[in-house]
């Protein structure tokens, strides 16, 4: 009767405006990282599934935002890319700025910009439709990923524990990925396995 | 893009300093020296910076100081539309302007005081900054040994990050010189910007925050009785550190009486249990002018999820529960004296009807549940309106106005002289229950449902208190949910006689008992009348009585005349129809006339504190108070305005204000215009408003000029509009 149905739709309106909340698939440390692929510089596509077996790491980035100047400027991300690429670390730069938005470029644009920078990075992502970016919740340029061989995520978050846009910083600062990096090289567990990251938003579309 | 190599902007200054300095080296020597000295001091001593998106200022809240003082400094950054800078947690991105002081040796200064901040979203990624302008101010301490006749250098190099999509770090340096002057000298009023800026601030929660581990996310729940009738339109928890919730989750409440609940989801950095989660509560809720937002400081230490209790099951319990209560509340209103006699008479018609088909049975059964819903949904419609306005109610608000008591009380007299047997409405005379047009059809049998809603309304006070209390407070879906359970509880028993035959047949035959039985339900009927006159009588005075009684003579003669004249000549019929329908219309209109005239004015309700220091406003009481040259504050407000509650607990009822008043002799008058009042509607239209908040303060003397304060008071504001202003018109009084 009416009475056996007002009851529980009572509830479920209530359930309904409780679970309201869209619950965001973010990664989390120590869990699988989110299989991605996508177009890079080199023409080539980038399949994260066919990395496993080696650390990778994933750097969101924007050549004109002034957080990821300071660290390219000052050479502390070129040092740490080609620092990587001696371990046989796979290191993806992933560009989400969509198109006409800042930092968005093709693909010869990123290898040049690169080149002029110092910077060697294995290879280019363009997510211009910001699927990547949102798959790993991606907020800031520069922010970092770390996946292990096992494709497990190991590290999420900023590139040091100063966050500022003076290059003056970055001698005093903790460097929270050269740290990730070295303690996967020593067999450990990543010791800050989630940080903040600093920097500008990530242009994404929209 | 565009400026962001700019990192450092004053440089730009530095340059144009040199390149005019080098123009004035070929003028000549001296001229030299002395333009670039000046300039070079100029840009130092320059209390002002801009950049292309933000001109920044540093402020004080007094143009000098003496030695011990406690000042405010800060700097004031006014932001191009579009652009923002940031909180000390910048959210999801971005970074927080620093200020760093560059004081002389024992001046010292707090860190920043940071205003409420606002969300910037932008995509996926929601930041907490600042657009327009924002203030941040610190607290500068004047060491006692600091010497008079110098100066205070203060020196702030500021970095922001400004940003609309694009980001720009910039920095400037700002300079102010503070005199130093001997105690009892003015030190002046200092920036006009100070007092917008420490309204900004968020202020000590005035009611308790507490937060808990959820089933599925943290769940702030804040207790406080102003909240219930406070008008939210948004809540947003802005947490002081990152990742202690995700910055750009959504933030579901839900108000349950007067307990707030926000559900937050946690984010890189959870606070674990035993720890502290601190941040601002930003409430916004109407204000006069539109939304009004106002920040609150939050501290709380996460408590463990309660065990036993699932935060998100007890809601839904307690609906099921009062559905149920509603339900067996109804179906115990059918034993009210003031419904069983309806009923009975419907049960009653039911035996006449048992030898008709069981399906029009069946469909009278239906008629009258609908009949009895559609009133409970008109009710718990009303009242949600009347709630979704803004109108603090209870139930049984109805019976607050003594006309439909009046009106209540001579229905139910009404129905009882029908049932004695003084008259029947239709031609049958002997059919039981024509006189509540039983025989009329559906339409009789939904009108019947009607009259018993009506008439169980006196009843339910007392029985379903506590459920109809819970559904007031309860989402419009909830409230209706409630009433409509309760109405279903009312037509409960007469629907399943209908529907089911087999209990038709175990009702007795029909017989003259149930003649016998119908007169003697009339006098439940009569006393319920009694006991509504006696309402009557404490709402409106003994005058009242006579009127209502006086009253239902008329409807006693009016009845009798149409019950005798019906079967005369249609002569007859119509004279004593017409008789009867004026007799009554003369019953209802002096009945309408006498209560309203003698109903006095209800006290408003004005919010009660517990130190009453004021006094409720009248226009009179203004005019005596002024012409007696004393000064006077006013507070007009309302229940169900949430920034004047918050405006009374965090500035008026504070110490710091009430002893203003005591020190300064302000006479301190409140006007709740929780209810429409003419008097207060008038004074809020002569300062140009149509809703409350409005502060007003009218200093000493019959002539000075009243001085109308911000929608958002902090107590030095208040404390300070009474000190001054009264120390200026005592100037004034005094002619000097």
């Amino acid at each position: 009767m009416l009475l056996n149905n007002l009851s529980p739709i009572a509830l479920l309106s209530f359930i309904v405006v409780f679970a309201s909340t869209a619950v965001n698939a973010e990664p989390v440390a120590d869990q699988p990282a989110p299989v991605f692929s996508g177009a890079a510089a080199d023409g080539s596509t980038v399949n994260l599934a066919d990395l496993r077996g080696k650390t990778v790491v994933l750097e969101w980035t924007n050549a004109d935002c002034p957080f990821v100047k300071k660290h390219y400027e000052s050479g502390n991300i070129p040092r740490l890319q080609k620092s990587a690429a001696a371990q046989g670390i796979v290191w993806l730069q992933v560009i989400s700025s969509a198109p006409g938005k800042q930092g968005y470029v093709d693909g010869a644009t990123a290898k040049k910009l690169n080149s002029e920078r110092g910077a060697a990075p294995a290879n280019t992502v363009f997510d211009p439709d910001g699927k990547i970016g949102k798959l790993y919740a991606a907020t800031n340029t520069p922010q970092f990923f770390i996946v292990n061989p096992e494709g497990v995520l190991v590290y999420k978050g900023g590139i040091d524990s100063i966050p500022s846009a003076d290059q003056e910083d970055i001698a005093k600062a903790e460097n929270y990925v050269s740290a990730a990096l070295a303690d996967l090289a020593a067999g450990k567990k990543v010791a800050k396995a989630s940080t903040k990251p600093y920097g500008c938003s990530v242009k994404y579309t929209g | 893009m565009k400026a962001e190599h700019r990192i450092d902007q004053p440089d730009i200054d530095y340059l144009g300093v040199f390149m005019f300095a080098t123009r004035s080296f070929l003028i000549s020597f001296g001229a030299l020296a002395f333009v670039l000295l000046s300039c070079l001091k100029a840009y130092a001593d320059s209390s002002e910076a801009a950049t292309e998106q933000v001109k920044a200022q540093l402020i004080a809240s007094a143009d000098a100081v003496h030695p011990g003082d406690e000042i405010q400094v800060g700097v004031h950054q006014l932001i191009i539309p579009h652009w923002h800078t940031y909180w000390i947690n910048p959210g999801d991105s971005g970074l927080a302007t620093t200020i760093k002081y560059d004081l002389p040796e024992h001046v010292t200064v707090s860190g920043i005081q940071w205003p409420t901040p606002v969300r910037i979203t932008l995509g996926q990624v929601t930041s907490y900054g600042y657009e327009h302008e924002v203030t941040l101010l610190s607290t500068l301490h004047v060491p006692e040994n600091a010497g008079v006749g110098g100066v205070i250098p203060i020196k702030a190099t500021v970095n922001w990050l400004v940003c609309e999509e694009a980001c720009i770090p910039q920095k400037v340096e700002l300079s102010l010189q503070l005199p130093v002057i001997p105690a009892g000298t003015s030190a002046g009023p200092g920036s006009p910007l100070i007092a917008g800026a420490r309204a900004a601030l968020p202020a000590t929660s005035p009611w308790p925050v507490s937060v808990e581990h959820g089933s599925d996310g943290l769940l702030m729940r804040i207790t406080g009785a102003g909240l219930q009738s406070a008008n939210i339109k948004d809540i947003w928890f802005y947490p002081a550190e990152w990742g202690k919730i995700a910055h750009s989750a959504a933030q579901t409440w839900r108000l349950d009486g007067d307990k707030l609940e926000l559900k937050l989801q946690p984010g890189e950095a959870p606070p674990a249990n035993g720890e502290e989660l601190a941040g601002v509560l930003a409430v916004t809720g109407n204000g006069s002018g539109g939304p009004v937002t106002r920040g609150f400081i939050v501290n709380a230490v996460v408590g463990p999820a309660a065990a036993a209790n699932p935060p998100a099951q007890e809601p839904g319990l307690a609906v099921s529960t009062a559905l149920l209560l509603a339900l067996l509340g109804g179906v115990i209103l059918n034993l009210m004296p003031c419904v069983f006699p309806v009923l009975s008479i419907k049960a009653l018609s039911l035996i006449k009807q048992a030898h008709q088909a069981p399906l029009q049975t069946r469909l009278h059964g239906l008629a009258y549940t609908v009949g009895i819903l559609a009133s409970f949904a008109l009710l718990g419609g009303f009242l949600i309106v009347l709630k979704a306005s803004g109108m603090h109610i209870g139930w049984g608000f109805q019976f607050q106005s003594p006309l439909f008591v009046l009106a209540v009380a001579y229905l139910i007299f009404a129905v009882g002289l029908s049932l004695s047997g003084v008259f029947s409405i239709g031609g049958s005379v002997a059919g039981i229950g024509s006189s509540l047009a039983g025989r009329s059809g559906y339409a009789g049998s939904f009108f019947t449902g009607v009259l018993a809603t009506v008439v169980a309304t006196p009843c339910t006070a007392p029985f379903m208190g506590a459920a109809l209390g819970f559904a007031l407070t309860q989402s419009p879906l909830v409230l209706m949910a409630v009433f409509l359970s309760l109405g279903l509880g009312l037509a409960l028993p007469y629907l399943l006689l209908s529907l089911w035959p087999s209990l038709q047949r175990r009702l007795p035959k029909p017989g003259i008992w149930m003649e016998r039985l119908k007169q003697g339900l009339a006098f439940p009927m009569y006393a319920a009348a009694v006991w509504l006159v006696w309402v009557l009588a404490q709402q409106s005075g003994i005058n009242a009585v006579v009127i209502a009684l006086g009253g239902m003579v008329i409807i006693a003669f009016s009845a009798w005349l149409y019950e005798v004249t019906k079967t005369g000549s249609p002569a007859a019929q119509y004279t004593g129809a017409g008789f009867s329908i004026l007799a009554l219309a003369l019953a209802l209109i002096s009945g309408y006339v006498g209560i309203q005239s003698a109903v006095t004015p209800s006290q408003p309700a004005v919010i009660q504190s517990s130190d009453k220091n004021w006094e409720p406003y009248s226009a009179a009481r203004l005019k005596a108070v002024r012409a007696e040259g004393k000064p006077a504050f006013l507070n007009f407000t309302a229940a169900w305005c949430l920034s004047c509650l918050v405006n009374e607990k965090v500035a008026l009822n504070q110490s710091s204000v009430i002893d203003a008043f005591k020190s300064t002799g302000t006479v301190y008058l409140k006007g709740d215009w929780t209810n429409q009042d003419d008097d207060i509607t008038k004074i809020l239209a002569e300062f140009g408003r149509s809703g409350v908040p409005l502060y007003v303060y009218y200093p000493a003397g019959a002539q000075a000029k009243p001085v109308v304060l911000p929608q958002i008071l902090t107590s030095e504001m208040v404390a300070q509009a009474v000190n001054l202003k009264t120390a200026v018109g005592a100037c004034g009084s005094r002619s000097c």
